[in-house]
């Protein structure tokens, strides 16, 4: 990894959600969610749709207030951290474009405000492959296009941890299998990954641990290989199965 | 993070769109009509009171001003991309304080533009038919100035209106709505008091004598649009702090 200025020695950052809570009215959409991301790992967050993923992740990035609980990334609030696109790189889902900005001029406005040059722009338009689109505005993207920006303005900053939101949406089979690589390179370099998903397919291959989740409640959290004998899929479906009838 | 960043930020996002580019060719081609029609439709050249209302049309523009304010702020909801400022920016203080500045600016850049336009537009017709400039260059700068100091003011009341509302379609509409239709139809059930309201200090701003309505002095027009954006700013920064970002 190159030294330029910009960029800080790599350190491992450990994600911890404490006791998140979140009512929208009357509706408790995540219930006393409590769980720790190991550091250097891939952790599926798993659970169906509405389950309460996209919450406790906004929640954990300040972009909804808990009801109750606490979301720290090596001890400080998302809100406290000085540069926090250098610290936590997020792509959360129905993240959005100005559709008649360029994929690159989207990136140069976070590069400007996460305080990196152009130049990690161009790094970041070869490693998601837009190279070759960047000058062409989002309105011609396709969603897989769109997907990929999403995550180019993750990693501009080069966080420790990155957090991810149903990153496989609207990604083909070869998209998918691109995403698997870069998640494992990204792990591999040392850096934290939390990627939510409901598609256990899309997952199942790429992960060390799982976080499961179902009605906003906690089910399982935990390496997958302590799942034991079952297949991710069954463990899923029994843990999430209404009323518990599994 | 300073909020000169944010301030360099929120300009390069203006930069990046075409938007800007476009409100400004638009208000030039409205002043150069709206003087047109003042000189053809026979008000009398010699009398400078016509030349002020030529000039006077800068503070029409400022209705563009105001939707340019609003899609500073609701555009970003519209595209989703406030996620992204956030994310990158958790306090949202500095970036709507950033958004208030820069939108601001705009709206001088946007006047003070029109104003030479105006200026040029009136020298034009005057030239035509031969008659000198019967306005004072004083009385030219008091129109001038007062309908920058409106075109300032309402981009900063349309970043609060913005902020308010979110909801751009609906933003915009309710703010043209007001200026068209309901705050003539308040201004016929109250009166003389109609020259609080906000379009008709905009209108005290121009400086013209006696003009058909009921206005303020200059000076009370813009200490009134002063306090107009200083309370929907204050809202909006006092709404966008703790309102959830899904």
């Amino acid at each position: 990894m190159n030294k330029r200025s910009w960029r800080r020695d790599s350190e491992v950052a450990t994600v911890e959600m404490q006791r998140m809570t979140k009512d929208f009215g009357a509706r408790r959409a995540v219930n006393d969610v409590s769980f720790r991301v190991p550091e250097g790992a891939i952790t599926g967050f798993l659970g169906p749709n509405g389950s309460g993923k996209t919450t406790t992740l906004r929640m954990a990035l300040g972009l909804v207030t808990p009801t109750s609980g606490v979301a720290l990334f090596d001890g400080r609030r998302y809100s406290d951290i000085a540069a926090p696109r250098r610290v936590v790189g997020a792509l959360l889902e129905a993240t959005g474009f100005h559709p008649a900005r360029t994929g690159r001029d989207h990136l140069r406005v976070i590069a400007q405000i996460t305080g990196v040059p152009d130049t990690r722009v161009d790094e970041v338009l070869e490693i998601v492959e837009l190279g070759s689109a960047a000058n062409d505005k989002v309105r011609t993207y396709s969603l897989g296009m769109r997907q990929r920006l999403g995550l180019g303005g993750a990693l501009l900053g080069e966080p420790e941890v990155l957090i991810l939101d149903e990153p496989g949406n609207g990604l083909d089979p070869s998209g998918m299998a691109w995403l698997r690589a870069l998640l494992r390179s990204q792990a591999a370099e040392g850096r934290t990954v939390l990627v939510s998903s409901h598609v256990l397919s899309e997952v199942q291959q790429t992960v060390d641990n799982v976080v499961i989740i179902q009605e906003g409640t906690l089910r399982f959290s935990g390496s997958l290989a302590s799942l034991g004998e079952a297949s991710l899929e069954e463990a899923f479906l029994a843990m999430t199965a209404p009323h518990g009838k599994a | 993070m300073t909020m000169t960043g944010n301030l360099r930020n929120e300009v390069l996002k203006l930069r990046t769109t075409r938007t800007p580019w476009l409100f400004l060719g638009i208000s030039q081609v409205l002043v150069v009509i709206g003087i047109s029609g003042v000189y053809v439709s026979g008000a009398d050249p010699y009398d400078p009171q016509t030349a002020l209302t030529a000039l006077a049309h800068v503070g029409l523009v400022s209705i563009l001003s105001l939707v340019m304010g609003i899609l500073g702020v609701a555009g970003e909801y519209r595209y989703k991309t406030i996620t992204d400022t956030y994310l990158a920016t958790p306090s949202r203080g500095k970036v709507v304080a950033a958004k208030v500045l820069v939108y601001s600016a705009f709206g001088a850049v946007l006047s003070i533009a029109s104003t030479v336009t105006a200026l040029i537009t009136t020298l034009a017709w005057l030239k035509a038919k031969d008659v000198p400039m019967p306005a004072s260059a004083g009385d030219l700068w008091q129109t001038a100035a007062g309908c920058v100091v409106w075109n300032i003011c309402f981009a900063a009341v349309g970043v609060g209106v913005g902020a308010l509302v979110r909801n751009l379609a609906g933003a915009v509409a309710g703010a043209l709505l007001w200026i068209a239709v309901v705050e003539g139809l308040v201004a016929q059930l109250i009166g003389d008091n109609a020259k609080w309201l906000a379009f008709r200090s905009g209108v005290a701003l121009e400086g013209l004598d006696s003009p058909s309505i009921a206005v303020l002095p200059q000076w009370g027009g813009g200490l009134m649009l002063v306090a107009y954006a200083g309370a929907f700013v204050a809202v909006a920064l006092a709404t966008s702090m703790r309102r959830d970002v899904t």
